[in-house]
């Protein structure tokens, strides 16, 4: 896979860490080291170009469905509920003054 | 989270009774008027906290004077405000990640209204300005993890030990195994349902990691926080998922015809 000429470095290390150049993962200077190798070797480059497609066919290709109009509304209603179900208020007057308490009821998300 | 209000309230009773004992060992100079005054703003400020969190403030000041329901009402509408604006917009990349978890669209539809109605419980524990995204989806992943896994009776498809060798393997690979551009070229050609199912038939964990580096864009730190896993974990994962998924996107370009054959594909570039 090497290209034969002499890098500073290492053709194996830079292969090794390929996902991790493509996953903006590395810290800045091995970063610098490594795109500096695949500057210069071209089969490291033809290596690295092939796993970045994939990595690109991935995120083309496996993402972008849409939630069902349906769920949305569903969800949008349940929230409701809630926020309505969730708050109770209860006010006291003694001769103490005036008591405010508010609570939260006690809401099963796994019933509805 | 059945039964977690509950006790909230039970701590926020205690902790009043605490609080009104605390103030009226330390407030002996102070007149009885005063006393009770400072007694009600205290329960008024804990018990609305558990709804409202810092939107209270208001009460917290005046909560003889002001009615308790009216600022109790508009926060619940803010909340309700912040929650469509905010998190709203992310259901349909919530949606398709869990389309990829479960793998059947009733699951899916079920996992996501289930993550979503938590986190309107919870929303108030959501600090603005941190990932929101990343939350929902570590939410996403608990309830997936807590319910839906075990309800699907899925085994555990593999062991998903860390392997802290993987990078001195994936060196040595490429000499025989490496992806070769005509390869690639197939793949590119695979309709997107191909591209998914195969996806869809990682093991788990590596499905997830992958999808949520390569398709969601996450960076490893965020991906071992919504995964509850270490760092090193994620890269395992990733690295066996992307080879793996590598080798079976191939196997079906090979099935479509779209490569001709094992001597094709060994042509080295």
């Amino acid at each position: 896979m090497s290209c034969g000429d002499p890098h500073e470095t290492d053709c194996s290390e830079v292969l090794a860490e390929v996902w991790l150049y493509l996953d903006h993962e590395c810290e800045c200077e091995r970063r610098e080291l490594l795109r500096q190798h695949l500057d210069e070797c071209s089969p490291c480059l033809a290596r690295y170009g092939l796993e970045e497609q994939l990595k690109e066919l991935l995120a083309r290709k496996c993402g972008g469905d849409h939630a069902p109009e349906a769920l949305r509304r569903r969800l949008r209603a349940r929230i409701r509920t809630v926020m309505l179900e969730q708050t109770e208020v209860t006010v006291d007057r003694d001769e103490d003054g005036t008591t405010v308490e508010v609570r939260m009821r006690s809401t099963d998300l796994h019933e509805v | 989270m059945p039964g977690t209000p509950a006790s909230l309230n039970s701590d926020a009773d205690e902790r009043t009774a605490a609080e009104r004992n605390a103030v009226e060992r330390s407030a002996a100079e102070r007149s009885a008027a005063e006393r009770t005054d400072a007694n009600h703003t205290d329960a008024n400020h804990t018990d609305a906290n558990h709804t409202d969190g810092d939107h209270t403030a208001g009460d917290r000041t005046d909560g003889n004077r002001t009615p308790g329901t009216a600022v109790t009402a508009e926060s619940q509408q803010e909340r309700g405000a912040r929650f469509e604006r905010d998190a709203m917009p992310l259901l349909d990349q919530l949606y398709a990640a869990a389309l990829r978890m479960t793998r059947n669209p009733a699951d899916a539809e079920d996992l996501v209204q289930e993550t979503f109605l938590k986190a309107y419980a919870a929303f108030d524990s959501f600090r603005e300005g941190t990932n929101l995204k990343a939350w929902l989806y570590r939410i996403l992943t608990n309830t997936y993890i807590n319910g839906y896994r075990r309800r699907q009776r899925q085994p555990i498809q593999q062991p998903t030990e860390d392997i802290t060798d993987w990078q001195l393997a994936e060196a040595a690979e490429h000499t025989s195994t490496g992806l070769r551009s005509a390869e690639m070229d197939a793949l590119d050609r695979l309709p997107d349902s191909d591209v998914k199912e195969a996806l869809g038939r990682l093991p788990e964990d590596f499905r997830m990691a992958v999808y949520l580096a390569d398709v969601e864009g996450f960076a490893y730190r965020e991906i071992a926080d919504i995964m509850g896993t270490p760092i090193g974990t994620v890269m395992s994962r990733l690295h066996r998922g992307r080879r793996q998924l590598r080798d079976l996107l191939t196997d079906t370009a090979r099935e479509r015809g779209l490569l001709r054959g094992e001597s094709d594909v060994e042509v080295t570039s």
